[in-house]
């Protein structure tokens, strides 16, 4: 473990750096996009505390509402986690093994070598995009910090995170998992993940699941915290729901949702959230696999309004005009300000006529 | 703000030679073959290269304010421009979308650059004449983070969307310019064609294509890619 | 919004330094600031690029640093030369304030785009005047500070590393002049004075060209009087013109900046 690190003469390349992201940060301090819930800030702040050792006063969390996985960290110690991230970690161990690798980038000083390396590139919105909020996804050819930097950062990065997983106690197992679970979104998308902005152009990384699967196999024991973690994610599961099944990206929210719909904690949230993606697929088979969703989040009890909502359009379009009414009316009856009430009522009154 | 990489400067030197603002003076103005709206007031419209079947209009410049509009779009037809090599989601118009779907389309255009987006009203309304639907949103704008206010309106007729889309600041802008819209929605007139109205027609299911990496050969040479 | 078009808008900003036909920088009806007038001094963005051989622009922090103290040195002196009443906004204040300073943003490209951009993007509804309002949130600023008027101020400027000059005169030579390497050095901003009860921008003076240098402090002085250049205040009586009549006009004005500063 390097010693703490001292802020570099601002006539420097990384001086240059630090800065810009100084004032990178003080956008994201003032940006509604900053995720302003303090007992989950506190607590992703601790875990990367933990997790950086003697670094933890350098580093600061910020929790940014974006549905894509990444997690960054810049060289002047701002730590960027994305809800897309938060949403797909099934435990703490995950997010500590995401949390770890970003710091080991950090400690690596991989950040200043990359911003060497991207001298010679014209894209250097493209390095920019790394660690800010500002950053036209997929279109300046952003590209997520996890998977920007070169083999063999990203492999010394995993070994740096895998260490300081482990020591701060956690399931190195998960570790792999997570790759795993990405890897699997990704390759759902027609076309292949190549057609995924987030992914750099770098071959297969499917070696990094096994790199991290062999140190797994190494040391034993740890702890996962699946419950504690889907319980602090609970309050804004619905709303990071909603903003994934809204990309429109429907094979990779599906990918995502039958692994998800096996937890735990927030069940019908996840079926209510497939059914959707079903619904507006609209595929041959995808309309009853959505009705099949929604009645088993219905059964399920603590169901989202939208349950109901969705079956009634199924419904609907289906000729079955009693048990759409009855969809409706129970959908106004569990969610009376909903924004689009007035539409639903207008539904209400074709069936009746 | 971001300095610009060289890529987009060559681009917008590319395009300067076919952008023009016209006046769209008050009275009657046709859209497109089959819609007509009547202004109370002037706009500007801003003719852009590339960006879809939409026309562009604005009070205050496009940083600020934009009216989109849409005049017969079709089934199959994407409802935004594309950008070089771009890896995202297009959005595109099925004749027998429901409300709540072509709401998500217009949603997921809006959102494309990663700005958030937040419906805060749905209602059933006629546009042009025909049966629709009118809504209202907010957006975080992701490159700056100004929030916007929105309302949109829209109707299907003979399989065909005939739509308006209004973005502006929730600051001073969209109180401002919001009954001017209005004005305009309500005066609008579709030459009505029977059936292929909103949610009616069989649902076929957008079959899972990946999207081009390059649609022009232009594009297509930019990232080094053969164009078969 | 037309999602797939901010590289556009923003790119209107980098247009070459042509000059277009002289617009207004007042609005109307608006001559000067009322004497006395207390004008918040919104935090300046500056940022200062150095652009390598591959035409990469690199952040300098030792140059942004610099820029700032030596625009914030002469707006001091430009205070009392003008003899202005201010009030500098906190970075605290500068936080609450964010959401109207992003709109400020927008509005502040619009305009650059649309009023002192090319023709073919003139709005005809503005029939060529500088009218743009923020509207009365505005007075959230005023509430902040007592101020009645706000300034802001904005400017990106890269200048050429040698390896980039020479590749530029490298491509130059090799062409033999045909191609003009895009992507030279450029200073680019605004200032704006606005209203901090109706949210009227007041005053507006765009900074476009090739040339200029706010590394150094007499130089970053001159930035400044390009940038506050007819800022809208009443002469005092007796005053001699601000600007220096004697020696050449300095390289890299268009022959209109060079009358503005009182050269023949």
């Amino acid at each position: 473990m390097p010693a703490r690190f001292s802020r570099p003469d601002i006539g420097t390349d990384e001086g240059g750096l630090w800065a810009m992201m100084d004032r990178e940060e003080t956008r994201l301090r003032r940006s509604p996009f900053n995720l302003r819930d303090p007992q989950l800030q506190a607590h992703v702040q601790e875990m990367a505390c933990r997790l950086a050792g003697e670094h933890c006063p350098d580093i600061r969390v910020h929790l940014v509402r974006t549905p894509y996985f990444n997690a960054s960290m810049a060289p002047n110690g701002m730590m960027q986690v994305w809800s897309g991230l938060m949403l797909r970690a099934d435990n703490e161990a995950q997010l500590a093994a995401v949390l770890g690798h970003e710091i080991g980038h950090y400690l690596a000083r991989h950040s200043v070598e990359r911003l060497r390396d991207a001298k010679s590139r014209t894209a250097f919105g493209q390095f920019l995009g790394m660690f800010g909020v500002v950053g036209l996804i997929g279109q300046m050819g952003v590209i997520a910090s996890m998977f920007a930097y070169s083999r063999e950062h990203e492999r010394a990065a995993d070994r740096i995170g895998a260490i300081l997983m482990q020591q701060a106690g956690y399931d190195l197992t998960e570790a792999p998992k997570v790759w795993a679970n990405l890897l699997l979104e990704a390759n759902a998308r027609p076309g292949g993940r190549e057609r995924n902005p987030l992914f750099a152009t770098h071959p297969a990384q499917e070696d990094r699941q096994a790199a991290l699967a062999e140190l797994a196999a190494k040391f034993q024991g740890g702890v996962a915290n699946d419950a504690e973690w889907q319980a602090r994610i609970q309050p804004h599961l619905r709303d990071w729901l909603n903003e994934e099944v809204k990309r429109g990206q429907h094979e990779e929210s599906l990918a995502f949702l039958n692994r998800a719909s096996g937890r735990a904690m927030g069940k019908p949230d996840y079926l209510c959230a497939r059914g959707e993606v079903y619904r507006l697929r609209g595929g041959e088979t995808d309309l009853q696999a959505a009705l099949d969703d929604f009645r088993a989040a219905a059964a399920l009890g603590n169901e989202p309004p939208e349950t109901h909502r969705g079956l009634g359009m199924i419904y609907r379009q289906q000729k079955r005009g009693a048990e759409a009414k009855a969809s409706f009316d129970r959908y106004l009856e569990l969610a009376p300000q909903a924004p689009d009430v007035l539409m639903i009522r207008s539904y209400l009154e074709e069936l009746r006529a | 703000m971001r300095t610009l990489t060289l890529l987009l400067l060559v681009t917008l030197l590319a395009a300067c030679a076919t952008v023009s603002t016209q006046k769209m003076e008050s009275g009657d103005r046709s859209l497109g073959e089959r819609m007509v709206v009547n202004l109370d007031a002037a706009w500007n419209k801003v003719a852009l290269p590339n960006t879809g079947p939409a026309q562009t209009w604005t009070m205050e410049g496009l940083p600020v304010d934009q009216l989109l509009i849409y005049s017969g779009v079709k089934d199959g037809e994407v409802i935004h421009g594309t950008v070089f090599g771009s890896k995202l989601k297009s959005f595109a118009f099925r004749s027998a979308m429901q409300p709540d779907e072509i709401v998500a389309m217009f949603e997921g255009m809006l959102t494309r650059d990663g700005s958030a987006f937040k419906l805060v009203k749905l209602e059933p309304s006629s546009f042009g004449g025909a049966k629709g639907l009118r809504f209202e949103y907010s957006v975080i704008r992701k490159v700056d983070n100004v929030r916007l206010s929105g309302v949109g309106y829209a109707s299907v007729n003979g399989g065909e969307l005939f739509a308006m889309v209004y973005s502006a600041p929730q600051l001073g802008f969209f109180p401002r310019h919001q009954a001017n819209v209005q004005q305009i929605a309500q005066s609008a007139r579709i030459s009505l064609k029977p059936g292929g109205g909103m949610g009616e027609g069989t649902r076929k299911p957008a079959a899972a294509q990946p999207e081009p990496a390059c649609r022009t050969q232009a594009e297509c040479r930019a990232l080094g890619i053969n164009q078969k | 919004m037309r999602a797939n078009h901010p590289g556009l808008i923003f790119a209107l900003l980098f247009v070459p330094a042509i000059a277009f036909a002289q617009v207004p920088n007042v609005a109307p009806g608006f001559t000067t600031l009322p004497k006395g007038a207390k004008v918040a001094i919104m935090p300046s963005d500056i940022e200062l690029f150095s652009i390598s051989g591959g035409g990469v622009a690199e952040p300098r922090a030792d140059w942004t640093e610099a820029a700032n103290r030596h625009f914030k040195a002469a707006l001091e002196k430009k205070k009392q030369a003008l003899a202005l009443n201010t009030v500098e906004v906190s970075e605290k204040d500068a936080d609450e304030l964010a959401e109207l300073n992003a709109l400020h943003a927008a509005v502040a490209r619009a305009i650059a785009t649309h009023h002192f951009g090319p023709p073919s993007l003139h709005l005809p509804t503005k029939d060529g005047k500088l009218d743009w309002s923020l509207g009365e949130s505005v007075q959230a600023i005023k509430k902040a500070t007592g101020a009645d008027y706000a300034l802001f101020s904005w400017v990106r400027d890269s200048y050429l590393s040698a390896e980039r000059q020479a590749a530029m005169a490298a491509v130059a030579v090799l062409s033999l002049g045909r191609v003009v390497a895009v992507g030279g050095a450029q200073q680019t901003g605004y200032a704006s004075l606005v209203d901090l009860d109706t949210g009227r921008v007041l005053w507006f003076n765009r900074l476009q060209r090739g040339t200029g240098d706010l590394r150094e402090a007499d130089k970053a002085a001159e930035t400044l009087e390009v940038l506050l250049d007819k800022f809208p205040v009443a002469q005092q009586p007796g005053a001699k013109a601000s600007a220096p009549t004697s020696g050449r006009c300095p390289s890299g004005f268009t022959i209109m900046e060079c009358r503005a500063r009182g050269y023949q």
